[in-house]
């Protein structure tokens, strides 16, 4: 099974308001994509993208997302009124379906992110040499 | 920045404003322990119980409320309505419904319930005057559900306590959950047994009120 990754651009997320962002990012997820995002969501656009998600699960082909925001948001004044007129939030948030991502966990020094991939029968039989 | 100083001013707001009766809003993922809490304040104080508890994710699917809670504490009485939510998810799978011996109708319709309680405890959050977070002290705090419900509530300006909850089972960390908000207040508790239920009072009196 193909896993794609799609890395958005913050330029390119900047140009969107949070109900177009949101639905971009629900767009790919729906066709398994997963989406890396360089900016950190908003909390109220996360409670946003957690809305929309439960309107769009259905019982056979969309169950959910995973999603992890990492955060390096400005501390000091001046780097908060430089993000405030650039319109740009430091960061990166990754989305994906839960169909490919069994779990995104927080370790120490990185985040980690497991996903699933069902190899198909011909290749178990070549890996595992029958 | 300009969410800073609105999260000032609402706070500046609260305490011109202080209600004689709250709006407490029960948060958290799901299976933390919200109703367990919620049966625990209104059996104390209401000598029933308002919500039916079960190892089953999703047990609560809809909004309860409960009012007219008057607790009174070593420093006085606290009058609240608490608002029991249904636990935050960002993923819903009726197939693990069926794992606990539901048929599949069942559990498709339990799950479509489950997606509307989420969006409805997220709608809640405009109506709110303080919140109760629960957490799972078994479980790892670092969640994208426990960042997510915090995160929301500081910048809505929602002053909020963390509860610490099943502090009675062995695997129980609740140190880690401090460790992961070291900016909000954590109290500990069990719901279950009713451990540490008065420093929680004291803690919504002090810090909600």
């Amino acid at each position: 099974m193909e896993i794609q990754l799609d890395f958005v651009s913050a330029e390119t997320l900047a140009r969107k308001g949070s109900a177009e962002k949101i639905s971009f990012i629900l767009d790919k997820i729906k066709r398994n994509i997963i989406v890396v995002l360089e900016e950190a969501l908003e909390p109220q656009e996360e409670a946003e993208l957690i809305e929309a998600t439960m309107r769009e699960i259905d019982a056979e082909e969309f169950h959910g997302i995973e999603f992890y925001r990492i955060d390096s948001r400005a501390k000091g004044l001046r780097e908060k009124i430089a993000e405030y007129i650039a319109g740009r939030r430091h960061g990166i948030t990754i989305v994906g379906p839960t169909r490919l991502i069994e779990a995104i966990k927080r370790e120490p020094d990185y985040i980690s992110m497991l996903a699933k991939v069902d190899i198909p029968q011909e290749e178990k039989k070549k890996k595992g040499g029958e | 920045m300009l969410s800073e100083l609105k999260k000032s001013l609402q706070k500046l707001l609260k305490i011109f404003n202080r209600k004689k009766q709250i709006q407490l809003g029960f948060y958290g993922p799901v299976n933390a322990g919200k109703t367990t809490l919620a049966n625990r304040i209104s059996l104390d104080w209401l000598g029933k119980e308002v919500g039916t508890v079960s190892e089953v994710p999703h047990e609560t699917r809809h909004v309860q409320k409960i009012e007219n809670i008057v607790v009174t504490t070593n420093n006085g009485e606290l009058k609240m309505n608490i608002v029991d939510m249904p636990g935050i998810a960002t993923q819903v799978d009726y197939k693990s419904f069926k794992a606990f011996g539901m048929s599949e109708e069942d559990a498709k319709a339990r799950a479509r319930e489950a997606t509307k309680g989420v969006i409805e405890a997220i709608k809640w959050l405009d109506n709110v005057d303080a919140v109760l977070v629960v957490l799972d002290s078994t479980q790892d705090p670092y969640t994208q559900v426990n960042v997510t419900i915090i995160g929301n509530l500081e910048a809505r300006g929602i002053p909020m306590i963390i509860v610490a909850n099943k502090i009675d089972l062995p695997e129980a960390n609740p140190d880690s959950i401090a460790s992961a908000f070291p900016q909000h207040v954590v109290v500990p508790i069990s719901a279950a047994t009713g451990e540490n239920i008065e420093k929680l009072y004291e803690a919504i009196q002090e810090h909600l009120t």
